[in-house]
């Protein structure tokens, strides 16, 4: 185990921004804190990183007490969310900066630096660009940059604020691939924050999710997409139709619908159902209305149609309740529907949570 | 305020915002007309004055002893007050961006102070406290240290007056700037000082000269505060401009003018560094967005 957090809080005025979270990060793994902003991510990571004080709890590094050490003694790569690279200075004097401020027994010669900056620059494609300025290139390269930074001194961890959030789509999907083999290659233990679940569930060998100061779920990105632990989780990782229902002898009925779904493993009283957009099946009007015995399928009419891509959306209206299918082009042209057509819908593997007396998700 | 640079036209102006030329010739030509008349006018007769008995007699004036008395003291005074003011106002921002803390916009508020009282009265405030019956007026005379109508006083009065030049050039900068390369360079392992000098400081340094050329320039031109605290001694504790004051009240236009002259080249001298500065680094000396 790299790093071991427990119960770490930390509180801004009134706003208790982490909140007795305990955490383990394995070693040479990539680890993503996900959540929505003011989730309280990047408190973390900054607090693992020595940027942030944590007011109670602690942090041990490779079985160290590390709430004490300075950023330099906890050994840290950190990347920040918009670069923070030093404008005045050349990328290569960027990428030296870690290795020239050690303490003069610790440094390596001149030439010395130069050659491992160059390497670092090689690694990240961008020793062509040595002498450049911050300004003078583009974000992508910023990032890399940043990248290089960190690593050259070589740290044992390397922490990622929001590594993609400012670049624009095209170069984020290709930067975090190539973060992805880079760190394939290196095994240096990273954790990167995102508020992108695409994001998490791409690239990192397992996810946080976090919400309001708390880790809601930490899975694999498989165990936390096909089994969220709590609402949040389901309705934070991908597009969710979320209905909200009562339960009763094993079966939810949803309010304002009339419909019912099996309801296993969830107490009596009120919930909500979530169900995925490719788990809502649609069916031609002249297509079987039930399956044997079942109640009649519930009827919906086509608000939209969305296709663009290998996927397409259909936005429906069920009985007055916005409802979203999402299924392959050939499923919607063998279904032939237009905008303002009626079909039938099965919700098929709904997932259900007791929302108990309070409500933990409001409308 | 008058730090801050007059905002560029922009080359492709909206046709909303075009007035008509009768109107945009009568505006320019207020404005020159009323820039000559206030400043290009006076400015002129200082060297016309000056000059007017020929260069002779001008720089009879100026190798006068008392008059290199007060230029060496005015550069004495400046010298230690500049520093003073440097190292000062980089402190006060430094603490007024990069930390959060209780009382901060008073801080903030006092810096500004200097601007807003009158010169006479930073005068006074030393004369009341280190004066013959000011508060600490006793002690320092059973001491034998002499602060008013002396040296000391003179660069209390002025280190006073020039206060917020340093700091109010640098807090918008740094402020913009942000912590974040503070940061990265305390996360790649270095330590206080070598942020200060390898990040901070190569950031904000065309912002600090010219904090400091500002500085300067008032601080061998102030007149009021510095006037209260000298005691026009002659060859002891003038100034320039105490001493431009004292040959002029005696009808020494020539010498007066002469000393002014200085003063009006220090100033032309200023301004056309802080012109260059912002025409070579105008991004780095008032910071982006402004």
């Amino acid at each position: 185990m790299t790093i071991r957090v427990s119960q770490i809080s930390k509180r801004f005025g009134a706003f208790l921004a982490v909140d007795a979270v305990d955490l383990q990060v394995r070693s040479g793994e990539l680890l993503a804190l996900l959540g929505p902003s003011g989730s309280g991510k990047t408190t973390l990571l900054r607090i693992l990183g020595g940027l942030e004080r944590a007011d109670t709890g602690s942090i041990t590094f490779f079985g160290e007490e590390a709430l004490g050490l300075t950023p330099r003694d906890r050994q840290v790569g950190f990347v920040f969310q918009h670069y923070s690279l030093f404008r005045h200075m050349t990328v290569h004097d960027n990428v030296a900066f870690g290795l020239s401020v050690r303490p003069r027994k610790d440094r390596l010669s001149r030439a010395a630096i130069s050659e491992r900056v160059m390497a670092l620059l090689d690694l990240v494609q961008l020793a062509p660009l040595a002498d450049r300025y911050p300004s003078q290139l583009s974000g992508g390269q910023r990032q890399r940059v940043a990248l290089a930074r960190a690593l050259a001194i070589e740290p044992k961890v390397l922490l990622l604020d929001e590594p993609f959030g400012a670049l624009d789509a095209k170069v984020r999907k290709e930067l975090r691939r190539w973060l992805r083999r880079l760190h394939d290659e290196m095994h240096i233990t990273s954790v990167f924050v995102t508020h992108d679940q695409e994001e998490a569930l791409e690239l990192a060998d397992r996810v946080v999710v976090m919400n309001s100061g708390r880790v809601e779920q930490v899975g694999t990105p498989a165990e936390v997409y096909d089994h969220p632990a709590s609402p949040f989780v389901y309705d934070f990782l991908g597009n969710v139709n979320r209905f909200t229902c009562t339960v009763a002898d094993g079966l939810a009925t949803l309010l304002g619908l009339g419909l019912t779904l099996p309801a296993a493993g969830v107490g009596p009283g009120p919930a909500v159902a979530f169900i995925r957009p490719h788990d809502v099946e649609l069916i031609r009007l002249d297509g079987p209305a039930a399956t044997d015995g079942a109640p009649p399928l519930p009827r919906a009419r086509v608000r939209h149609i969305h296709s663009v891509g290998p996927t397409a959306r259909v936005d429906l209206d069920l009985d007055g309740h916005p409802l979203e299918a999402v299924m392959d082009q050939d499923r919607l042209r063998a279904l032939d529907l237009r905008r303002g057509d009626w079909c039938r819908v099965r919700l098929a593997r709904p997932r259900l949570f007791g929302t108990g007396e309070t409500a933990v998700i409001q409308e | 305020m008058f730090i801050t640079k007059a905002a560029r036209p922009s080359p492709a102006a909206r046709p909303v915002l075009r007035d008509p030329a009768w109107l945009r010739w009568t505006l320019v030509a207020l404005a020159l007309g009323f820039l000559t008349l206030f400043v290009v006018l006076p400015l002129l007769t200082v060297f016309v004055e000056a000059l007017r008995r020929g260069f002779g007699p001008y720089f009879v004036a100026l190798a006068e002893p008392d008059a290199l008395a007060a230029i060496r003291l005015t550069l004495l005074v400046a010298g230690i007050a500049v520093p003073v003011n440097l190292v000062f106002g980089v402190i006060a921002a430094w603490a007024v961006t990069k930390f959060e803390f209780f009382g901060k916009s008073f801080l903030v508020t006092l810096i500004d102070l200097p601007f807003s009282v009158s010169p006479v009265i930073s005068g006074m405030v030393y004369i009341l406290l280190f004066g013959l019956h000011g508060w600490f007026g006793p002690w320092l005379r059973a001491h034998d240290l002499q602060i008013v109508f002396a040296v000391p006083g003179l660069v209390l009065a002025t280190v006073f007056v020039t206060f917020p030049f340093v700091a109010r050039e640098l807090i918008p900068l740094m402020q913009s700037q942000g912590t974040e390369e503070e940061e990265a360079a305390a996360s790649l392992g270095a330590g206080g000082w070598q942020i200060f000098w390898f990040v901070t400081l190569p950031n904000i340094r065309w912002a600090l000269l010219y904090g400091v050329l500002l500085c300067n320039a008032r601080a061998m031109g102030e007149f009021g505060a510095v006037s209260v605290v000298s005691g026009h001694v002659r060859g002891l504790t003038n100034t320039m401009p105490l001493h431009v004051e004292i040959l002029y009240n005696e009808y020494n236009f020539v010498a007066a003018f002469a000393v002014a002259s200085l003063l009006a080249l220090l100033a032309l001298v200023t301004l056309a560094a802080k012109s260059v500065l912002e025409w070579r680094w105008g991004e780095d000396v008032s910071g982006p967005g402004r």
